[in-house]
């Protein structure tokens, strides 16, 4: 009798067991599943998306009417080509724009002799600049002068820093198109750059501006190993 | 007196079970209730239906456009086509082709010794817009990673293991840079001494560049319009 008694108490104590370490795992999943910003991304994402659509839409809208036009003769043809390229001419930054946006000015730490300071500004300094401001939705992006396009480089040569092949060097003048305040703040942001460079002790001025003139790529554009893929 | 112990223990043990079913029966069915996880299945379900309603209508562009060039074909316009495909291709609008190299960039190999920043070991997108101003630099003429094309409003941001670029496209690594331009000066302003490449294998960041003979760059996917930004021309011409 008392063994048979130990044995059942010993299969019980076991289902319990296992029904508890159950409970734990589910317990910690619930804790596990609900990343809030899971959702968040997700919905931002979305949000991006429908926007894209949006702008899909118009697009296709105006293609078609341009192809309609096309279709009609010769002289609405060229019209429509000449639309098309003004179109793909600007996106591609080969048009000067004006728009509101920024004016950020970088300049080395002020009383500073020495040529080669760990504290100059650099390429990447410029690099990160204009990463974070496209990254806020920035349309178009000069730096004294020379607009950023898809191809444009920012080196350090020497004490100089090329963009576009041309040599500049501090201060900075770069000129940014989009929204005022997102752009600001995408610098401003803390931890951010602006707090970076000040920790450096370079100067740095931001100032929005609702009338800003970003100036054309100015040089010929070339390709000599590139060929555009041609479909139908 | 002992059949009776017996009993009380095994009613004791029966009731505590049947609690503790019933505690993970609702623990159960409020996993699935659960408000947030379906909020999160909704937006899931419309994020995947918007990229491919995005996809099908950015085809139907491609397609538009390819149909205006045809009919622009069959019309004098020499220089102005010229122009238009130079204009594209920069613009991210037409996919490209050509000689070139393919960058690829993997997390490293090194493990981070205990007290170390493991973030020093992980590939991020600073280094890869190092790399890609190298390209640029040495003269490259189309960019891509992992196939989404870079144009001038691209913007490369981290987010925890993978990346960002043009506003909504999730890249995760290895990452693939391709560069279409002159093969040797591309290899060889990565590989020049204490250059880019230099740098990320002092961190243990696994690069490796090689030499393609036809690399297919696609365009741009999603479009590109400006709601701040005006050509300047057709305001001085109101």
């Amino acid at each position: 009798m008392k063994r048979s008694m130990y044995l059942s108490i010993g299969v019980i104590t076991m289902i319990l067991g296992v029904m508890l370490a159950i409970q734990f795992r589910t317990n910690r999943y619930i804790e596990q599943s609900v990343p809030a910003d899971r959702a968040q991304e997700l919905q931002v994402e979305l949000s991006k998306l429908e926007k894209d659509n949006r702008k899909l839409d118009r697009e296709i809208e105006d293609l078609a009417y341009k192809l309609e036009q096309a279709k009609k003769g010769q002289l609405q043809a060229r019209e429509a080509i000449q639309d098309e390229l003004q179109k793909s001419r600007i996106n591609a930054g080969l048009v000067t724009v004006t728009g509101p946006g920024i004016e950020v000015l970088l300049d080395n730490p002020p009383g500073h002799i020495r040529r080669n300071s760990v504290f100059l500004l650099r390429d990447e300094d410029l690099l990160r600049v204009v990463n974070d401001l496209r990254g806020a939705g920035s349309e178009a992006i000069s730096i004294n002068g020379q607009r950023m396009i898809s191809t444009s480089e920012i080196r350090q040569a020497g004490s100089f820093i090329n963009i576009n092949l041309e040599r500049t060097e501090p201060p900075f003048h770069i000129l940014a198109i989009g929204s005022p305040e997102k752009l600001k703040s995408s610098l401003e942001i803390s931890g951010g750059l602006v707090d970076y460079f000040k920790e450096l002790g370079i100067v740095v001025k931001i100032q929005m501006n609702n009338n800003l003139t970003v100036p054309a790529y100015s040089r010929e554009l070339q390709y000599n190993y590139a060929k555009a893929v041609r479909k139908g | 007196m002992r059949i009776k112990t017996f009993h009380i223990a095994l009613a004791l043990v029966g009731l505590v079970m049947g609690l503790l079913l019933s505690v993970q029966f609702r623990v159960t069915r409020e996993i699935m209730k659960n408000p947030q996880i379906s909020r999160v299945q909704v937006v899931a379900a419309k994020v995947g239906e918007a990229r491919a309603e995005r996809d099908r209508k950015q085809e139907q562009l491609n397609k538009m456009r390819s149909e205006l060039d045809r009919i622009a074909g069959g019309v004098e316009l020499g220089p102005l086509r010229e122009e238009l495909t130079k204009a594209r291709i920069e613009a991210g609008l037409s996919g490209v082709f050509g000689s070139g190299v393919e960058v690829t960039l993997n997390d490293s190999n090194i493990a981070a010794k205990p007290g170390e920043n493991p973030n020093l070991y992980v590939l991020h997108d600073e280094d890869i817009l190092r790399v890609l101003n190298e390209l640029r630099a040495a003269g490259a003429e189309a960019l891509a990673i992992n196939s989404q094309r870079i144009v001038a409003a691209s913007e490369i941001r981290c987010t925890g293991p993978t990346i960002l670029i043009n506003r909504n496209q999730r890249l995760t690594p290895p990452f693939v840079i391709s560069a279409i331009g002159n093969q040797d000066n591309l290899v060889n302003s990565l590989k020049m001494r204490n250059g880019v490449i230099d740098a990320l294998q002092f961190w243990g960041i696994q690069v490796n560049v090689k030499k393609v003979a036809q690399i297919n760059i696609p365009p741009l996917s999603g479009t590109m319009s400006f709601d701040y930004a005006r050509p300047a021309e057709v305001q001085k011409s109101q």
